[in-house]
């Protein structure tokens, strides 16, 4: 079939952008991007969305936000790094010196907001409701959804497992949980928890599985011996056992998490790099590389690297949805953090109390399952776009 | 007439580009004669090989006019004009294998590994004779199997492809095309991936059995020796056309159409050869830029659980080898002897097991990294596949800068820059490819990046390991003439590593024959070439297929 193939004309086009363009064309991978985007967005913007400091008011003539007052410094940074990325992704300069200006960029504005940015420390949610009932405020703009995450109500009184829409004074669009806080407020909180378990824990196993693969599959021998123990030693550590055991010994933290999850899951990515530096290795540019007497940085991450990369990344979108999977599980099991809003650990709620609460369980699960379902419909549209079998096809 | 194919086209359909493979080509071939269809790649000679016993994917394929008329004996005896084209499928299958066989080029994998052979040649003869029997199929596979020479077929008829060589495979394969008695043998290209002496008994063999049952074979090949040897008559392909038919005789020795006469002056041994002028500059001189000592390259063969060596490889077995400043040295061999082994070891791709390298006088064989840096200036090496010699990811200008900047050749990005531009208009490409990807050039075309970047470098000693075996013969006529300019200008010394005698007899002022990783001759390639002393080499030139000019009609 080589003819088939010289006869086509060649496409002016480089790789990467071939297969981006074929991922974009799979109605299943424009879904899944849609609704990722549609996440990121909310968890940027989630106090502008749903908080129950208005976000103007005036008072005796003077016009004050106190929702601006009170965000936090990762609300600040997240809407800073959020446009930087806008703006970059605009600029026409190479995509290496973008990457260099964001990483800049972004842990400047993080040191500066975490330094300066301090919000008081105890939230009254209930006052500007009290106030606005006793008339001092002249007019406010709330946000569409008017409570915080942890605004449990305690002014409106037994506001505590309220069906949707159910309420007489408040509108709940998602209803409420057990202790009164609104369920969709409180969700769109949480999916700053979601996107950030799947990114960060799967950026630490890429980086660490790149890393041992790499050198395993380059200079194989001792070292790849060495590697593939390794991989097998971590590979029968039970990870929510692990889990478990470092909620009970460390306390509930989210960054544990992260890191555990992380550190348990780089087997499968050390593997794929692994076989993929193996096969390169022997590849004729690679050699040609070594017999230029190129230094062994530049072979392993200009020439090897990017044409074994493909695969890395379709197995990250699995990744990221496992780990969403994990952090839901962990907090469904009642080990999650204590007071932040958690899809699991909603979930949790709706099984705990004695009756079950339909709306409790529905909207948070289904958030899970969407998110993950989004991430798995784009790796698998990635996979069929890099495997030249799959892509025949479908043709 | 046995077949006649009738303005036959084949359009491929890949998205929305229709490629016309085939064009409109009509020819016929008559029973018990051989016909042979000669193009470059890419011509469409196997989809007209592919389209006669209707093999194509009907998805991507059609045939928008046309007729592939064939005589279709029956079983008993009487004769019927069927159309290929328009038959319906179940009639084509009796048809498939049992009149019409076919062989393919790669006999690595068109046998089915988990099945023995005997079982395959059985199912093919059960398939087209449903009352045979067991017994009697078996008997008749081990005839089959006898006919292609197989050693010892009653025993070997149980045992699975891979413990027979590509030679033998091709044999099974060809067995298991005649097992019916076909009135058809379609052979696209079968001896392309085989050695030069194991290629000359496959073609011996082919022809007997032509002459036993009276078959005719349709021949797809590249190769004009192959072509003398065996064609009755032939007709040359260009992208999707016939552009001229005839005898063989005819044909090669007075070729009328201008692309004919192209293709035939481009085989290595009608190349104009302009050594004679500069043998005396280059003979000379008797200072030695490369010297190999008992040189030897073993791979371990480890087993068991903690990895113990057994066993070596012997790739490179003590090799002597002594290259004067300028001299093209070609390294001759058949596949897994060594030779492409050797040309790694001397560039310390592959760290050699035992003995010394020295190069310029210096020994190099336990250079460090850092040591050996300078010395990657002096030596570089071309590859024998352009498709995996440059990498997928890099601009072309990348490609050729990079090693100029590590090794500190031009003052600033913009001079290299220049620098590599020089260099491409220097292997006959355009400046403005610098920016282009691997992925838009042709296969000739990256073999020139391919030496380009070689000589980014300005080295002294390129090894060049088969640089021309995946390109087409006009292409690799002006590769060749490319090297040699290069050569003269540059004063460059060669390794040449090929399995083309052709190619070496027109390129190389001294050839060293290479087998089982050893050196079994070497001397000047016109003394060589014309008189072999040691009989593997005897034997290895005798198995080259030649084109015969100047013969009577």
């Amino acid at each position: 079939m080589s003819e088939i193939e010289t006869a086509i004309p060649c496409q002016q086009r480089s790789y990467a952008a071939q297969v981006v363009r074929e991922v974009l064309m799979q109605w299943g991978a424009r879904i899944g991007i849609v609704w990722i985007g549609l996440l990121v967005i909310v968890s940027v913007f989630a106090p502008f969305f749903a908080s129950s400091h208005p976000l103007l008011l005036s008072e005796q003539s003077q016009i004050s936000s106190p929702l601006l007052h009170s965000l936090s410094a990762t609300d600040v940074t997240l809407l800073a790094l959020f446009f930087m990325v806008l703006l970059l992704s605009m600029v026409k300069i190479s995509v290496r010196k973008k990457m260099a200006l964001a990483l800049l960029l972004g842990s400047a504005v993080a040191t500066v907001c975490y330094t300066f940015i301090s919000p008081p420390q105890l939230n009254i949610y209930e006052q500007y409701r009290e106030q606005e009932r006793a008339g001092s405020y002249e007019w406010l703009i709330r946000a569409p959804i008017p409570y915080s995450p942890k605004d449990y109500l305690r002014d409106v009184g037994d506001s505590g497992l309220k069906a949707p829409l159910s309420a007489t004074e408040q509108t709940h669009w998602f209803g409420t949980d057990e202790n009164g806080a609104d369920v969709l407020s409180r969700m769109i909180h949480a999916s700053r928890i979601a996107l950030s378990i799947g990114f960060v824990a799967t950026g630490i196993a890429m980086v660490l599985g790149t890393i041992i693969g790499g050198l395993m599959g380059y200079f194989s021998g001792v070292v790849d011996m060495i590697g593939m123990r390794l991989v097998e030693i971590f590979e029968a550590i039970p990870v929510l056992f692990l889990l478990l055991t470092f909620v009970a010994f460390f306390g509930r933290n989210l960054y544990v998490m992260m890191i555990i999850i992380g550190i348990t899951s780089w087997t499968g990515y050390a593997r794929f790099v692994r076989a993929e530096f193996l096969k390169l290795r022997q590849q004729e540019f690679v050699q040609a590389a070594v017999a230029c007497g190129l230094p062994l940085r530049s072979i392993l991450f200009r020439h090897i690297l990017p044409n074994g990369m493909a695969p890395i990344l379709v197995a990250t979108s699995f990744g990221v949805a496992s780990a969403i999977l994990a952090e839901a599980t962990l907090s469904f099991l009642g080990l999650g953090l204590v007071d932040d809003p958690s899809w699991g650990q909603m979930l949790n709620q709706a099984v705990q109390s004695a009756t079950f609460n339909w709306w409790m369980a529905v909207f948070p699960g289904g958030a899970i399952f969407l998110t993950v379902f989004a991430y798995n419909l784009i790796g698998e549209t990635m996979r069929d776009a890099i495997d030249p079998y799959t892509k025949k096809s479908a043709k | 007439m046995l077949l006649r194919v009738d303005n036959l086209k084949t359009y491929l359909r890949a998205g929305d580009d229709v490629v016309k493979a085939v064009d409109g080509i009509s020819f016929e071939i008559d029973r018990g004669e051989t016909f042979c269809l000669v193009g470059e790649s890419g011509s469409g000679k196997s989809i007209t090989a592919l389209s006669v016993i209707q093999l194509l994917p009907k998805d991507v394929c059609e045939h928008p006019s046309g007729n592939i008329f064939f005589k279709y004996r029956h079983d008993d005896e009487t004769h019927e004009q069927v159309d290929m084209v328009t038959l319906d499928e179940e009639r084509r299958r009796h048809i498939r294998g049992a009149r019409i066989a076919m062989i393919f080029q790669e006999p690595m994998t068109s046998l089915n590994p988990v099945f023995t052979i005997g079982d395959q040649i059985i199912e093919a003869l059960q398939m087209h004779a449903p009352t045979m029997g067991h017994d009697e199929a078996r008997q008749r596979a081990i005839e089959a199997l006898q006919q292609v020479q197989i050693p010892n077929a009653a025993e070997r008829i149980d045992e699975y492809p891979h413990r027979l060589s590509g030679g033998q495979r091709q044999r099974v394969m060809i067995a298991m095309a005649m097992a019916c008695e076909p009135d058809l043998l379609i052979a696209d290209e079968p001896t392309t991936a085989l050695d030069v002496t194991v290629q000359a008994e496959i073609l011996r063999l082919m022809k007997a059995l032509q002459q036993r049952t009276g078959m005719a074979m349709l021949f797809i090949t590249h190769d004009f020796g192959v072509v003398a040897q065996i064609a009755d008559r032939l007709a040359v392909m260009k992208q999707g056309v016939i552009v001229e038919s005839g005898t063989a005789r005819r044909l090669i020795n007075a070729p009328t159409h201008e692309y004919t006469r192209k293709l035939l002056a481009s085989l290595p041994e009608n190349l104009q050869r302009q050594k004679s002028v500069n043998d005396s500059l280059h003979r000379g001189s008797d200072t030695a830029l490369l010297e190999l000592k008992g040189l030897q390259v073993y791979f371990p063969i480890k087993k068991g659980v903690m990895q113990r060596t057994v066993d070596h490889v012997k790739a490179v077995d003590g090799i002597d080898l002594t290259i004067p400043q300028g001299q093209i040295l070609a390294l001759v061999g058949e596949s897994g002897c060594g030779k492409s082994t050797l040309g790694r070891a001397i560039l310390r791709l592959t760290e050699p097991t035992a003995g010394q390298i020295y190069f310029n006088g210096q020994e190099i064989t336990t250079l460090q990294r850092r040591e050996m840096q300078p010395l990657r200036r002096e030596m570089q090496i071309i590859f024998q596949d352009p498709m995996s010699s440059l990498n997928p990811r890099l601009s072309i200008a990348a490609t050729l800068t990079e090693p100029m900047k590590v090794h500190g050749i031009g003052e600033s990005n913009e001079e290299r820059l220049a620098l590599a531009q020089a260099l491409l208009e220097r292997v006959q490409m355009k400046g403005e490819h610098l920016w282009r990807y691997p992925h838009e050039f042709s296969g000739g075309q990256r073999q020139r990046i391919g030496i380009a970047r070689a000589l980014a470098l300005n080295p002294k000693f390129i090894v060049c390991d088969e640089v021309t075996s995946a390109l087409d013969v006009s292409v690799q006529a002006e590769i060749l003439q490319m090297l040699l300019e290069l050569r003269r200008e540059r004063d460059l010394t060669l390794l040449f590593i090929t399995h083309n005698i052709g190619v070496v007899e027109y390129v190389s002022d001294e050839m060293a024959v290479m087998h089982n990783g050893r050196i079994v001759e070497q001397g000047p390639t016109d003394r060589v070439s014309r008189a072999p002393q040691h009989s593997y080499t005897q034997k290895l030139l005798a198995a080259v297929p030649r084109v015969e000019f100047g013969l009577q009609q």
